[in-house]
């Protein structure tokens, strides 16, 4: 009897490696399959050939096709462009966003629950519905081929919404007592607050760097100048004019990428949930 | 009575002040831009010339313009095909790791899987151009192998469509992925103890527990594929800029082209309403689905 049993349980953990180990294949399957266009995508940029039929004896570690695309094209200010856009920004989104979700969680004040509304409101329209007319009032302002234009809509409700909730962990009474202790309302916010929702600034921040690094519909439209390109407009140009220059091509998606996913090999964790967080945001 | 008036007076001015910065860009370029879009839809309007109203001519136009009627059709396709393959894809993958692989192996997986998330979809666009190439492109070297023709994955009408969501639901899996480990991660191990005792298999303790207790991750993710997908623009332009034909081209390719290459604002506005009523429509009935099952 004991013996039966043991050979069945045996016999289960057998099954049961041999199954983990099926499985795991199949994972690690389909993680290559997620990261191997990426490697691709690095291997060609180093090949010289216009060929996309690669072989490891093509590959060589010279910079050619980078050297051609900072050359032939507007690279390099496409990218001190993203970057100030980006930057720009985080910086104004987690500001103003702040700013708005601690004056509508801990002050009360006429017409804040009707504002917070507003807030959630907007964030069901999607970015579609609101492009010509932002589109035509920027043209309006003459503010076409400008930061401000590429910076300011990126500024949105959801920010609010996020932080809000995270502004009702501050206690009420930590507040209180620098006040009472003579601390003015910008001291308070800038001293106070802003120490204490910095997890949830990181996750804005992240999010909000990836999509504005990667928008490409707002940057279209809005930047006819060579000049004003972002990184995503100049590779979709790169590749209309090279089509068959596979590895220029290439170089140019290796630079476009290079920089999101630095941060994302050093900030892993902050990542994943600052994204996963703002699911609620298309 | 006096300060309190005056203690009110300054919380109502530091609370607005507060507010102000981010309201007045919340008015300026999301509510009064609301407004106008739906103004500028019953008019005719190219930029140059005052808007002329024309009443509901534009979406009269719009249901017999043969553009406008197959974006529709490509956009309903796209979403029918991504949305239920990326959520199966992406649950089956999130449990797999929950149950077998919280360990280095499964987090570098996650890990590796995520990356396509982080990529702006012109890099994807074009990545994927290259592996879909009909000349040397590696997707048809590898079935070259097994001895099948070469394939114009991108260039004809049956196949185009069906490459652009395959790229769709190969960036999309990594990030529902994570949202559903997360909500694994939630559900109590107690109730699989319990199942466990009474003997419930493994299929029928992912579909009697499981399944219940992550519907609202669920919820989250299938609205959210929805409405991704009804904003396809970037991939799509990035891989076959809506052609050959018009086989590929969706809704917000068609708001584009018609608002900012033949600048018909008022057509590309009623277009742009459109595809929100669609969004707003399609959520009611998700959302009395969702209820139903309960």
């Amino acid at each position: 009897m004991t013996t039966t049993i043991s050979a069945t349980r045996k016999e289960k953990t057998w099954t049961k490696r041999a199954g983990t180990l099926v499985l795991g294949a199949i994972l690690a399957f389909l993680a290559v399959a997620a990261f191997f266009p990426f490697v691709y995508m690095l291997l060609l940029s180093f090949t010289e050939s216009e060929s996309l039929r690669f072989s490891l004896s093509d590959v060589s570690l010279n910079f050619v096709n980078y050297s051609r695309v900072f050359k032939l094209t507007n690279f390099l200010n496409a990218m001190k462009n993203s970057m100030i856009v980006a930057v720009g920004g985080c910086f104004l989104n987690c500001l103003f966003c702040s700013m708005a979700a601690y004056s509508l969680e801990k002050k009360r004040f006429f017409g804040s629950g009707f504002l917070f509304f507003l807030y959630l409101a907007t964030q069901a329209v999607p970015g579609q519905v609101t492009l010509i007319p932002v589109f035509t009032t920027m043209t309006k302002l003459h503010m076409m081929n400008t930061y401000p234009a590429l910076i300011l809509p990126i500024i949105n409700g959801f920010g609010v919404f996020l932080m809000k909730q995270f502004m009702s962990s501050v206690p009420d009474e930590l507040l209180e007592s620098a006040k009472m202790d003579g601390a003015g309302e910008i001291r308070l916010f800038v001293n106070m607050v802003v120490p204490l929702i910095k997890p949830v600034l990181v996750s804005l921040t992240v999010f909000t760097f990836i999509s504005t690094w990667n928008d490409f519909l707002w940057p279209l439209v809005i930047c006819t100048d060579d000049d004003m390109q972002t990184l995503t407009v100049a590779l979709s140009l790169l590749k209309g004019k090279f089509t068959t220059n596979y590895g220029l091509v290439m170089a140019g998606s290796v630079l476009t990428f290079l920089f999101p996913f630095t941060l994302y090999l050093f900030l892993q964790k902050q990542f994943v949930e600052g994204i996963a967080l703002s699911g609620i945001k298309g | 009575m006096n300060r309190v008036r005056k203690k009110r007076l300054k919380d109502n001015l530091v609370g607005w002040a507060f507010v102000l910065p981010s309201f007045l860009i919340l008015l300026v370029f999301t509510l009064i831009p609301i407004v106008m879009s739906v103004y500028y839809s019953f008019t005719e309007y190219n930029v140059l010339e005052p808007a002329k109203w024309v009443g509901l001519s534009n979406y009269i136009r719009l249901f017999s313009d043969r553009v406008v009627v197959s974006s529709m059709k490509n956009t309903f396709f796209y979403t029918l095909l991504t949305v239920p393959l990326q959520t199966i894809l992406s649950l089956v993958i999130g449990a797999l790791i929950a149950e077998r692989f919280q360990n280095t192996f499964g987090r570098a997986c996650k890990g590796a899987m995520f990356v396509p998330v982080i990529s702006s979809s012109v890099l994807v666009g074009t990545i994927w151009t290259m592996l879909f190439a009909t000349d040397n492109g590696i997707i048809n070297g590898i079935l070259g192998a097994v001895g099948i023709d070469k394939i114009n994955w991108l260039g004809q009408r049956s196949t185009a469509l069906l490459c652009v969501c395959v790229v769709a639901v190969w960036k999309n899996v990594g990030y529902f992925l994570v949202i559903y480990f997360a909500g694994l991660m939630n559900v109590p191990q107690s109730y699989y103890e319990a199942a466990e005792v009474d003997g419930a298999t493994r299929l029928q303790r992912f579909f009697h527990i499981t399944l219940p207790c992550i519907k609202p991750i669920t919820y989250l993710v299938v609205t959210l594929g929805i409405i991704w997908s009804f904003q396809v623009f970037d991939l799509v332009y990035s891989m076959t800029s809506g052609g050959p034909g018009n086989a590929t081209s969706t809704l917000v390719l068609t708001i584009y082209q018609k608002g900012f290459r033949e600048y018909r604002m008022g057509y590309a506005s009623a277009i742009a309403i459109v595809l929100f009523l669609f969004i707003l429509l399609v959520n009611r009935i998700q959302r009395m689905f969702f209820r139903e099952k309960e």
